[in-house]
């Protein structure tokens, strides 16, 4: 391939880049939100709500993102909802993977031991002091590998939205491919920049893990 | 006379169609120690955890300095539960400790003291800290305020635990088979500061295995079997001249497995 052609690409590239990470950090953490919400309500054991909560999960996990963000992209202006692409994007993304996180979460709170639990509850612990001081900390520690896998896997989805225009790395890279007929090198860069995305996600989200779990590896000063 | 600290008049408590306790009749004084003696699945847990209302009673009285936990006896002679603000107040008051420690992960020992204080007796944070290095120093650990529990040993958690419970200032103090989860040898420190609270008056109630314990300390044994309290008294009257076959069945092997 042409060289001088492919650094012409370059700024594209960058910039689609750029709209892959804003989309997928902002519809990641409208989806942990998001899930977190539904997690907490879950646990209130509302009969409908409940229903309701656990249908939203079945419907969002259990069909695939290219249709729900063409449903949500194409049908939403009949009910109403006018998004532009990356708005819609990023609206997908966060439903999404909300019904994931809201599962990462729930095995989080499953995972606290009942005993410390009930040791608040023996010492007459208001349920959110309980909740904050307790089970929160116990439950996110637990969760925390779930959620940067799932984050990372969440990073990939991102190139569904070139299907609705928006224009984020796969959609630049495309474009490359159709105005110089050549097909590799453009689909090589994609793989550079997700390989770094990626890394840098894991990386966090090893050194988040060793942060959270520090009472486990050393001793240090009560704050 | 002051009502007992502890009085449960025949109490029941089913876990679906098994009943767990029988109409359990049982009274524990003012600084007095009650051990609670027999075989596993008799019972003998499920009744101290519905002393603070961890466990709800289906039927019978279970009062604490004269108020029933958990259940609020209305004029129409029906009964409703207790507001749950009610029930937190009663159950500062009641000091637990667990088997398996409980203590939080994330806290240090320090913390883990100081954390019941500042959230639910609302001290600020120094003297919640200063109370608790005084509990821990009480229970002989006041050199790994900083430690985190997975740092401590079980007898040293345990000994964490009880100072968690400690410095709440409870009325009485529960004890689910405190020493069960312990290696032999961590036994005896967690023994020594049990002993040291019943020595001060402490009110206890005791779940326990620890015959030597029971025997020396309490100043009565309840023995259950089946959901039921078969034999009660001062320790050496169970201990050695109990009526009931069942006791002496129970403590014979006890005695058989701990002689060599």
């Amino acid at each position: 391939m042409n060289l001088d052609l492919f650094w012409h690409y370059v700024p594209s590239l960058l910039s689609g880049f750029g709209v892959t990470v804003v989309c997928w950090s902002a519809g990641g953490a409208l989806g942990l939100l998001l899930g977190f919400a539904i997690a907490l309500l879950r646990r209130l054991r509302i009969p409908p709500l409940s229903w309701l909560l656990r249908a939203f999960i079945e419907v969002f996990r259990g069909t695939p993102f290219l249709m729900q963000l063409f449903l949500l992209y194409a049908g939403g202006p009949s009910i109403g909802l006018k998004l532009s692409a990356t708005a819609a994007g990023i609206l997908g993304l966060g439903l999404y993977s909300s019904a994931y996180f809201a599962e990462i979460f729930r095995a989080g709170f499953a995972a606290v031991p009942v005993g410390q639990i009930e040791a608040a509850v023996s010492v007459g612990m208001a349920p959110f002091d309980a909740m904050m001081r307790v089970i929160l900390p116990a439950a996110l520690i637990a969760a925390v590998p779930a959620i940067v896998n799932m984050l990372i896997i969440l990073s990939k989805e991102t190139v569904v939205l070139s299907i609705i225009t928006v224009p984020e790395l796969m959609y630049q890279v495309q474009t490359m491919a159709a105005e110089t007929f050549t097909a590799f090198g453009a689909i090589f860069a994609m793989a550079v920049f997700y390989w770094l995305l990626v890394e840098a996600v894991s990386r966090l989200g090893l050194r988040l893990e060793a942060r959270v779990t520090a009472y486990l590896a050393h001793e240090e000063r009560a704050a | 006379m002051s009502a007992p600290m502890i009085e449960l008049v025949k109490v029941s408590k089913s876990f679906g169609a098994h009943e767990v306790l029988r109409g359990v009749d049982l009274g524990v004084k003012r600084s007095e120690v009650v051990c609670l003696i027999g075989p596993s699945g008799s019972g003998k847990s499920t009744l101290l955890r519905c002393v603070n209302f961890l466990e709800p009673y289906d039927a019978g009285d279970l009062r604490i300095d004269g108020r029933l936990i958990g259940y609020e006896d209305k004029p129409d002679g029906t009964r409703g539960r207790m507001g749950a603000r009610t029930l937190r107040a009663m159950r500062r008051e009641i000091g637990m400790v667990f088997q398996h420690f409980n203590l939080w992960p994330h806290m240090t020992a320090l913390g883990n003291v100081a954390e019941p204080l500042r959230r639910v007796r609302g001290l600020q944070a120094r003297g919640a800290a200063d109370r608790a290095m005084a509990m821990l120093t009480r229970v002989g650990l006041a050199a790994k305020a900083d430690a985190y529990p997975f740092r401590l040993s079980g007898g040293q958690q345990q000994r964490v635990a009880i100072a968690r419970a400690l410095a709440m200032q409870p009325r009485l103090m529960l004890f689910d088979e405190p020493t069960s989860a312990l290696d032999p040898e961590l036994v005896g420190e967690v023994l020594e500061v049990m002993r040291s609270l019943a020595a001060e008056g402490m009110t206890m109630l005791i779940v326990t295995h620890e015959m030597g314990f029971a025997a020396h300390v309490a100043d009565r044994i309840a023995f259950i079997d089946e959901g039921r309290i078969i034999d009660e008294g001062p320790p050496r009257r169970v201990f050695h001249e109990s009526p009931e076959p069942r006791v002496r069945q129970f403590l014979q092997t006890h005695h058989d497995r701990n002689a060599f």
